[in-house]
């Protein structure tokens, strides 16, 4: 009963999703819709579920006093402040709006900037022209990142201008840059797309099956 | 209240940037702070966003009259409570019962979607323009373009495709995809590097225009 039940709840909701999507009657779009709420109903308890098992794993530190324990405080302080603001008032308030801009936003937006700062070494190990692989990686990554940036043109019509195709090839660093992602980088793109997607396929039936149990987790 | 904003945001974009030089309280401070908020603002959106609209307003509209169907909601809301049984050794395994019915939703909301979205759309998107070449509207370039898309695709695909040992001609193939596939890598990685750097751009210019610039409103 433990596995049996929730592989059977597993089939039939994914059926019932499956084929809704098939019928434009209003009934089947009726039963698509309310399956589909259910889901969106579900999906916040499974949130506040993995919250209070983050906050007990920082209860944990702080009652064995690991390194660095103190600052679990400001995981705690930091959902209190934006749930005792947000849940109330909701996330139209201003207070709620002021936290985010000002303190969320600004940590979210440096953070992400950060590793600007790791790619760049990141860069220097792997873009060492090796072999032929590398060298496209290498070679395709500096025109996309030229291409991006008015500089590319402005380098690109400075040595133009040296020809005689200075008029015909005007701009060509950005015009090579789309080039680039509209053809050879979206092909391998749409490689990848349409192997993954298969594989996305292939997965979903046999998780609606039961042939795929893993997510059952261990034990009976 | 405007300006105290800029000097909260200055201190913790600074105190992130500390990270550059090492390891440090500092750094320890927003990054946990931001764990924190972030979580929070997660539960936030998803209890005005999902659980109001979707499971609250519809139960109460059976205590105003409105309709009886809000009464269905307890169902779901009995369902996600269940995930609370993780907290409790002897009942954990009630948690598969709302994981099932969320996994059983998104596979079957998947394989439809995947399947127009992802294979057939991009196949379409993948031969469309030989109706072009067809017709005798397509440039030079473009009919070259086309023709190098469907290489690329064939390509890409088959250095994925281990139900054969790549040898032979399907090495050569295959050895093909790998170069479209380091021009896909190369391209993501320079347009990841130039949003990276996009955003370093902004916060530079946060703290040297907005924060320097409050200075002059302060003195």
């Amino acid at each position: 009963m433990k596995r049996q039940i929730p592989l059977i709840l597993c089939f039939l909701f994914g059926v019932v999703m499956l084929l809704t999507q098939f019928s434009p009657h209003s009934l089947s779009q009726g039963i698509y819709e309310e399956v589909l709420n259910w889901a969106r109903i579900i999906t916040p308890f499974a949130l506040v579920f993995s919250t209070i098992t983050l906050l007990q794993t920082h209860i944990t530190r702080i009652r064995r006093q690991t390194e660095h324990w103190q600052y679990s405080f400001l995981v705690f302080g930091g959902i209190a402040i934006m749930v005792v603001v947000g849940i109330p008032f909701g996330p139209q308030n201003p207070v709620f709006e002021w936290l985010f801009n000002n303190v969320q936003l600004p940590m979210d937006a440096t953070m992400f900037s950060l590793l600007a700062f790791f790619i760049a070494s990141a860069a220097y190990r792997a873009f060492r022209a090796r072999n032929l692989e590398a060298s496209l990686l290498l070679i395709t990554a500096v025109i996309v990142m030229l291409g991006n940036v008015p500089v590319g043109d402005l380098i690109w019509n400075k040595l133009i201008s040296l020809t005689p195709w200075a008029d015909t090839y005007a701009n060509g660093s950005s015009l090579m840059k789309q080039w680039i992602l509209d053809n050879p980088n979206l092909s391998a793109r749409r490689g990848i797309i349409l192997g993954v997607s298969l594989g996305v396929i292939s997965q979903s039936i046999r998780i609606i099956l039961g042939i795929e149990r893993s997510y059952l987790g261990g034990g009976d | 209240m405007e300006l105290f904003g800029i000097w909260i945001a200055a201190f913790l974009t600074l105190c992130i940037y500390s990270f550059l030089y090492k390891d440090n309280p500092f750094y320890r401070f927003a990054e946990y702070l931001f764990v924190g908020m972030t979580v929070g603002y997660g539960i936030v959106l998803s209890y005005h966003q999902g659980f109001i609209p979707f499971a609250w307003e519809p139960f109460m509209d059976v205590f105003t009259g409105e309709s009886l169907f809000g009464l269905i909601k307890l169902i779901p809301i009995g369902i996600g409570l269940l995930f609370f049984s993780g907290l409790s050794s002897r009942h954990t395994w009630l948690i598969r019962f709302p994981s099932a019915i969320l996994i059983g939703v998104g596979c079957g909301l998947a394989i439809p979607n995947v399947l127009r979205a992802n294979i057939f759309e991009q196949t379409r998107g993948t031969i469309e323009p030989f109706a072009a070449i067809n017709a005798g509207t397509l440039s030079g370039m473009e009919i070259f373009s086309a023709i190098l898309m469907v290489i690329g695709v064939i390509c890409t695909l088959t250095y994925f495709f281990f139900s054969v040992e790549h040898r032979g001609p399907v090495k050569w193939v295959s050895k093909i995809g790998i170069a479209f596939l380091m021009i896909g890598f190369g391209s993501a990685f320079g347009n990841t590097v130039m949003g990276r750097v996009a955003l370093l751009i902004q916060r530079v210019d946060f703290l040297i225009n907005d924060w320097l610039g409050s200075f002059v409103a302060l003195f």
